[in-house]
């Protein structure tokens, strides 16, 4: 950039200039190596009845100028004769017009799902791929992530969208050749005054809709905005509040003002573009006028023949059909768009990655893990504050430890380090005395299982939905069943109509929804299945929350029985569930600051005792009254 | 059908209100779309013929009128397609998507977002504006491709009537291609369904929150191929229709093309005897050329049109819904300024529609004014949807609630509700502004700054504004660029968002603290019990507490235990544990696990 001072503004802008035509023949790279994501016989096929039909306008111009130049010159006589061979000739060409638009379309959806499907698979790859979930909480991350998607459904160009159409448009430059063959035929120099005027109506509508398709990057934000209010009015749950309170006006207002203000860019460059439609048709009337009319002169003083003038009148049109529309080029600008979001997606998520040299860990793991947090230190990027400070910790093998703390310790943090879901900025974490980033984050995980507090729900079936909790190894569901067992989910189980095989979903055919306390049942299996097949440090963050009483204790009194010598890190705020702990310690201003059973924590009579004592406040004084 | 009709009229009517410009302009162009075929094909026949019989002058008139005709065509057909989805997107975004989240937002009951078999018409409905007023101008294309149709048959017909034979061999591939266009559809709607789990998949595999577990369980890899395995299977059906599709279309088109033939040898034999000219043989195969592309286009447009009828009897439905709730809207009596009896249940019943144990099973209980009542019980057992019924969300089957010995029923919903406020267990989270969270507690206090933070000071929630960013204007929700907050920091928000209101009746709080620890629970629990006794004071309200966590409820007046719907024990604490039922059994559970010792 700062060299750019030194340059004459004539040197400057013939620059930006050559830049603008780099761009857009990089552009054109970018669509067509998108290609690359379909089977190339198809891509090949796909290319050749692509050409055939752009031949074809061109082609029924010279079969047409051929019919009529035997009609003209034949005597009345034998002109049936004589004329049947270029109709049925004619008659071909119109035919393969048809054959190649019957043979195009199939091929074309077979392309465009397999780019599409391939290029959406590519997404997840990469954003399940990273082994930290730091990135993916980035906005900007989440931004990427939702235009390179492009999801077909939304009306959405996408990259085969692109591809195809740039493949569509060099096919028809091959036609648009034909038919300048046909008018060079006549008058060679009609060749640019039609070229020069459809090229230039051409340049017009790309800035047009690259405008445009800038314009859909507001439409897209406003309406994430407007999807708040509008899941609010939908939602059983909100819906609640929104009638309580009385605020289904204010809400529609506010979401109707983010449609607006975000589509509005976008509905203007379209309303604009039509509007300004009138310089289109002045161009294609500056070809096709001087063309027509010249040539229509030339037959009648009989300087040229009807024949060649049929054909001209035909091909000079096509010229114009077949340079590309405006649609063609708003596809191919939003695909550009959608494969350089997902170009910089790819460059912020593999940067992420950083796999550390695997130390292939023997099958000793079938032991628990001793883990060890030496000296913590973490932060969230971009957050000034210090969320985990010189922590120190020790996980013993098969012990059931407690983590308690007020909200917002780091409770949930501290297991996302233990996870490698995100990494300390200070310390190590260990197991068994290797550093866990030098484990391997597979192998790690594999020895882990974690129920999280937004555990996840797939639109699965209930098999799927155990067996996902751990995928280290294949399925097998006879482990499941003994989860579901030792977890208290076969009565539900029973009352489920398939089974297994039930999809948890309403979304689907035959699906059901479990309800709250059903799926934290589920959860629990997820675990005790992941368990069963490897795991051997369970982690569970706030699992009973909403569970009763009765429910919650019988939960907790399974999972000390079944947990085998797994080793357990529980979290939860419900202190009388916490005091069953073989261990349990406090995490306060990011650091352990208490740690010990619920004996000794009584005794020591710090934080732990207080928030105990808090909890316990109520029965005391009743069961002392009334006992 | 007629109904349909009128859907279309008003769409029309609704796009002239919003675009009149490109609405004229769109049907402009239709129009040109329909005259600019014949226009064009009779310029060309006449410039051909002119140019045979020597007459310069207006050979180059009529080539002047084909360049015109053309030159028109091509701008037509380039911006009617964008045209009509632009006006078809914005009035769907701007008048029928307001209308629809309008009605849904607007009912007083919940029983259509709740509903089985409401929910699927919904899911419908949601997507529906911009598909409607597409589906209207789709019609209109239609009847401007059939126009164009009966143009082009008149065309052929004044070369020669034989031609007219032509028609009937058009119909073929109209025939087919309706065909095969319905068999693509029929698929697409077949393969709905993996297409969305593709889609669940998808979101899941891309969003923050499942990422975590997903890496922790390995399931990423799983997850890629399921999702690829759903995208495979719907594409593999839907290739299959298209496949059939573009067969049909083959065959179709081999028929007329062949007929075709046929008609251009018979005008040459016209041309022999001297009735015809060659400017006819140009008119035929220009015309038969762009058969094909309006043939097309009127399909489409027919199919397209039909497709978007899948949400007209959900959206109508939907209409109807709203209509006929609002005109049941009897209620007109006015809430009391003061409570001064109290609200009685008096045998109220109440079963979800669609199922058959009744959540709420002949319950009768006085509410007394001024107090503070605890409703226990265990999962299921009925005790949120007692208080839904507070708030009228449904009407009891049989029995009735009276407010001071009025029937809520009669009491107008409005009224009811701007006198209560409630925290429930599944509240809203709204991604916007922590004030506006709060705020619309009381939407006429959204401005006021004091009574926002009070609101948070009451749910313990003061310190959390001050570590926000951007104070009370600090955005919730990453997806938006803005913060997450924790799940005790979003139940605070809800419990700030019931402390907005000054003059309720009825406070509710439905498992208020669950993901509180416990110094914020027990400090906002003490707070409540303030503000209840505070506003028993001024306005005799009735606090609701439900709650599985009995360290919450001991300091009620009146303890509710439901089981299953049926109200089993109602007393004060003392009295239940006297009473030594469901209630003393499970405060002992949790009474043990606290004893120090």
């Amino acid at each position: 950039m700062l060299d750019s001072f030194d340059m004459n503004p004539m040197e400057w802008r013939f620059c930006v200039r050559e830049a603008g035509v780099m761009k857009l023949l990089a552009d054109r790279l970018t669509l067509l190596r998108a290609l690359r994501g379909a089977r190339p016989a198809l891509v090949v096929a796909l290319a050749l009845v692509l050409v055939a039909g752009a031949c074809v306008p061109g082609f029924m111009a010279i079969a047409l100028g051929w019919t009529v130049s035997r009609l003209q010159d034949s005597e009345s006589s034998n002109v049936l004769a004589a004329s049947v061979l270029p109709v049925i000739v004619l008659g071909l060409v119109v035919l393969a017009g048809h054959v190649a638009d019957a043979f195009a379309k199939p091929i074309e959806f077979a392309v465009r799902a397999q780019i599409d499907g391939g290029h959406r698979r590519d997404i997840l790859r990469l954003t399940t791929g990273s082994s930290s979930v730091a990135p993916l909480e980035d906005a900007e991350v989440q931004g990427l992530i939702r235009r390179a998607g492009a999801e077909p459904d939304y009306g959405v160009t996408t990259p085969a969208d692109g591809a195809l159409v740039q493949l569509r448009w060099f096919a028809g430059l091959i036609g648009v050749g034909v038919a300048c063959a046909v008018l060079a035929n006549y008058r060679w120099w009609l060749v640019p005054v039609l070229l020069i005027p459809a090229v230039i109506g051409l340049a017009l509508r790309t800035r047009q809709y690259f405008a445009a398709v800038k314009a859909l990057e507001s439409a897209m934000r406003e309406e994430l905005h407007a999807d708040v209010w509008r899941n609010a009015a939908a939602s059983a749950g909100s819906g609640k509040d929104v009638r309580v309170f009385g605020f289904a006006d204010w809400m529609i207002a506010r979401m109707q003002r983010h449609i607006e203000d975000g589509n509005m860019p976008f509905w203007s460059h379209i309303g604009r573009i039509s509007g300004q439609s009138w310089r289109q048709f002045l161009l294609v009337l500056a070809g096709l006028l001087p063309a027509y009319t010249l040539v229509s002169r030339d037959a009648a003083i009989d300087v040229t023949t009807v024949s060649v003038q049929t054909s001209v009148l035909v091909a000079a049109w096509t010229v114009f059909l077949a340079i590309g529309t405006g649609e063609m080029v708003y596809q191919m600008v939003g695909a550009v768009g959608v494969l350089e979001a997902y170009a910089s997606l790819k460059a912020r998520l593999t940067a992420d990655v950083a796999e550390p040299a695997k130390v292939t860990t023997e099958r000793a793991d079938e032991r628990p893990p001793l883990v060890r947090f030496e000296d913590v230190r973490f932060g969230y990027p971009g957050v000034s504050r210090v969320v985990l400070d010189g922590l120190n910790l020790e996980i013993k093998p098969g012990e059931l430890l407690a983590l308690v703390g007020l909200n917002g310790a780091g409770k949930s943090t501290l297991i996302k380090l233990l996870s490698g879901l995100y990494e300390p900025t200070g310390g190590r974490i260990t197991a068994d005395g290797v550093p866990i980033d030098a484990v391997g984050w597979d192998a790690w995980r594999s020895r882990l299982s974690v129920v999280f507090q937004d555990f996840n729900r797939y639109e699965l079936s209930a098999a799927d939905n155990v067996v996902l909790g751990y995928a280290h190894r294949p399925a097998d569901l006879s482990a499941a069943d003994v989860a579901a067992e030792r977890a208290g989910f076969g009565p539900v189980l029973q009352r489920l109509p398939q089974g297994w095989q039930t999809v948890l979903s309403r979304n689907r055919r035959g699906g059901v929804d479990l309800s709250g306390g059903q799926w934290q049942q589920l959860v629990l299996t997820r675990a005790l299945y992941a368990v069963q097949s490897g795991a051997r440090l369970l982690v569970l963050d706030e699992p009973t929350a909403h569970l009763d009483v009765r429910t919650e204790f019988e939960v907790f009194s399974r999972l000390a029985e079944q947990r085998g010598d797994t080793s357990v890190v529980l979290i939860s705020h419900r202190l009388s569930t916490v005091r069953q702990a073989d261990r349990i310690v406090l995490l306060e201003n990011g650091a352990i600051t208490e740690m010990g059973d619920h004996g000794e924590l009584m005794a020591l009579n710090g934080t732990y005792a207080r928030l105990f004592r808090i909890q316990g406040e109520r029965f005391q004084n009743d069961t002392e009254s009334t006992s | 059908m007629r109904r349909t009709i009128k859907l279309w009229t008003e769409m029309i009517g609704l796009s002239w209100r919003r675009v009149p410009g490109l609405t004229v302009l769109a049907i402009l162009s239709l129009v040109v779309r329909v005259a600019g075929v014949a226009g064009g094909a009779f310029a060309l026949r006449a410039a051909v013929d002119e140019a045979t019989r020597g007459v310069a002058d207006a050979a180059v008139l009529a080539a002047i009128g084909a360049a015109i005709a053309y030159a028109l065509l091509i701008v037509v057909q380039e911006i009617t397609d964008s045209l009509t989805l632009t006006i078809a997107d914005r009035v769907g975004r701007l008048d029928v998507h307001p209308r629809i989240h309008r009605d849904l937002a607007g009912l007083e009951g919940l029983e259509h977002l709740e509903r089985t078999e409401f929910l699927d018409r919904i899911t419908l409905v949601r997507k529906a504006g911009g598909r409607l007023a597409g589906g209207a101008w789709n019609g209109l294309k239609t009847i401007a491709g059939i126009l164009n149709l009966v143009i082009v048959l008149l065309l052929l017909g004044s070369i020669s009537p034989w031609l007219l034979l032509l028609l009937p061999f058009a119909a073929v591939p109209i025939w087919c291609d309706s065909r095969g266009n319905a068999a693509v559809q029929r698929a697409d709607l077949a393969t709905a369904e993996q297409y969305r789990l593709q889609q669940h998949l998808f979101e899941l595999g891309t969003g923050t929150a499942p990422g975590k577990e997903l890496r922790v369980s390995g399931a990423g890899r799983a997850l890629v191929e399921l999702q690829h395995e759903a995208w495979r299977t719907a594409m593999g059906v839907r290739l299959r229709a298209t496949v059939r599709s573009g067969a049909w279309s083959l065959v179709g088109w081999t028929v007329f093309v062949a007929a075709f033939v046929g008609g251009i040898l018979l005008s040459v034999r016209q041309t022999a005897n001297g009735h015809g000219t060659a400017g006819d043989l140009v008119l035929l195969v220009t015309v038969a050329v762009t058969l094909r592309a309006s043939i097309q286009s009127t399909v489409e447009s027919t199919t397209t049109a039909a497709g978007a009828r899948q949400y007209i009897a959900p959206y109508l439905w939907l209409r109807d819904y709203a209509d006929q709730a609002r005109s049941e809207r009897a209620g007109q009596a006015v809430p009391p300024a003061v409570l001064s009896e109290g609200i009685v249940l008096d045998h109220v019943t109440y079963t979800y529609p669609g199922t058959h144990a009744k959540a709420v099973d002949d319950v009768s209980v006085t509410l007394p004014a001024g107090s503070v009542v605890a409703i226990v019980g265990e999962y299921g057992s009925g005790k949120t949807t007692l208080v839904k019924l507070l708030e009228k969300f449904y009407r009891p089957d049989s029995g009735q609630i009276l407010v001071d010995s009025v029937p809520l029923s009669d009491v107008d919903t409005e009224q009811w509700r701007t006198r209560s406020t409630a925290a429930f267990q599944d509240f809203g989270r709204f991604h916007t502004t922590v004030r506006e969270n709060v705020g619309l507690g009381d939407l006429a206090a959204l401005a006021d700054e004091d009574r926002v933070r009070r609101a948070l000071a009451e749910a313990d929630a003061a310190d959390l504004v001050e570590q926000l960013p951007d104070g009370l204007d600090t955005l919730l929700g990453r997806q938006l660029g803005g913060l997450d907050l924790s799940e005790g920091q979003w139940q605070r928000t809800a419990l700030a968002r019931a402390s907005m209101r000054t003059d309720p009746l009825l406070l509710i709080l439905d498992e208020p603290t669950a993901s509180l620890d416990a110094p914020s629970e027990q400090a906002i629990f003490e707070r409540y019990m303030a503000r209840a006794r505070q506003l028993a004071e001024r306005t005799k309200a009735i606090t609701v507490i439900v709650s599985h966590r009995f360290s919450t409820v001991t300091g009620a007046d009146l303890i509710l235990v439901l089981d299953r719907g049926r109200l089993t024990e109602l007393g004060t604490h003392a009295e239940l544990l006297r009473m030594g039922g469901t209630y003393a059994e499970l405060y002992r559970i949790q009474a043990t696990a606290y004893q120090v010792g």
